[in-house]
């Protein structure tokens, strides 16, 4: 029963979120793992996290990840690039997925920092390896690679070894 | 029998390359660079079953500046190759190297932009240990080889 009504309280939070934004975001539904889904448009991704951290009964107040996803190989599911925020309320224990697409040239999105300080570094790592581009991020430098790495591995048209690979010895 | 018995007993002869190498392979003094799994097995090598001890070496020491074999054991990539190459650059001569498994000695089986293909690329190896990782009875081995190599060195010239 208890989970049923936290499923409802989810559910109500994402629907106010949903009504708030209007156009810009899609009909929210729990993913096979259970966790409730949002995907909004890039543009309205600061006011989600923001209207999700602040003004909803469930306060999503902690940023547990911020990834990507690169559909090049799927482009019926729509543009290229996918970020991902996980949500999680540290009072209720609900979790929440926030996502949005982005397009294929010069991904950018504005930067969660000022929602979340955390952001920080999940946004460089982004950046470092999909090459997703965040305005307003205070100091977006490559977080894993060096710096003068060319590419970004986790594209799905990265080649293996990389875009300068390291001779290697000759069979003899 | 030769010169000792000009000078009576308490006295032998030898050659000033015989002493010291043989100090030299009785007291190696190995720096540990364990990055992955190859590094437990090396722990294992040290530890009691094995003891790396009976063959000198178990003075692990964690400053370059008092090492003389420097143990690569796990996987060395590209961005961790100039700390690799300034602690081989810091250890004092003579030093030599142990490659520990297939990680250090070529890659292993991490074919990719971020992995360096064998530390050969960057440093001199004197000796080179298969397997993934290695069982620590092949790092003795391979400080046996090391040894038989040290016997080689003369005082007056590395070569």
């Amino acid at each position: 029963m208890t989970e049923n009504r936290d499923k409802d309280v989810v559910a109500d939070c994402l629907e106010e979120l949903k009504s708030h934004l209007g156009e810009a975001a899609s009909e929210a539904a729990p993913t096979l793992d259970g966790i409730f889904t949002i995907e909004v448009q890039p543009s309205a991704i600061i006011e989600s996290l923001n209207f999700l951290r602040d003004h909803l009964e469930g306060d999503f107040d902690m940023l547990t990840d911020l990834t990507a996803v690169d559909w090049m190989n799927y482009p019926e599911t729509g543009e290229r690039f996918e970020v991902v925020y996980l949500l999680c309320s540290t009072k209720s224990n609900h979790r929440v997925r926030v996502k949005c697409r982005l397009g294929e040239t010069g991904p950018r999105v504005a930067s969660a920092t000022a929602v979340f300080k955390g952001a920080e570094w999940l946004e460089r790592e982004v950046w470092d390896l999909f090459g997703i581009r965040f305005d307003g991020h205070p100091d977006l430098r490559r977080i894993m690679l060096w710096e003068d790495f060319e590419g970004h591995p986790l594209r799905k048209d990265f080649p293996t070894r990389g875009y300068n690979p390291v001779e290697r010895t000759p069979e003899t | 029998m030769g010169i000792e018995t000009v000078f009576g007993p308490g006295f032998i002869t030898t050659t000033l390359d015989k002493v010291v190498n043989w100090g030299r392979r009785w007291s190696l003094y190995p720096i540990p660079y364990g990055t992955a799994c190859c590094g437990i097995e090396l722990m294992a090598a040290l530890a009691s079953r094995f003891d790396l001890a009976r063959y000198g070496a178990e003075a692990i020491r964690f400053s370059p500046r008092q090492c003389d074999l420097m143990i690569v054991a796990g996987t060395i990539n590209h961005k961790m190759t100039p700390v690799l190459k300034r602690i081989y650059d810091q250890m004092s001569e003579p030093k030599w190297v142990i490659a520990m498994g297939a990680c250090a000695s070529a890659g292993g089986p991490f074919d990719s932009y971020a992995v360096l293909q064998g530390i050969d690329r960057i440093i001199p190896v004197d000796v080179y240990v298969p397997g993934c990782p290695p069982r620590p009875e092949a790092l003795l081995q391979a400080v046996m080889k090391i040894q038989e190599k040290v016997d080689k060195e003369t005082v007056l010239d590395r070569k």
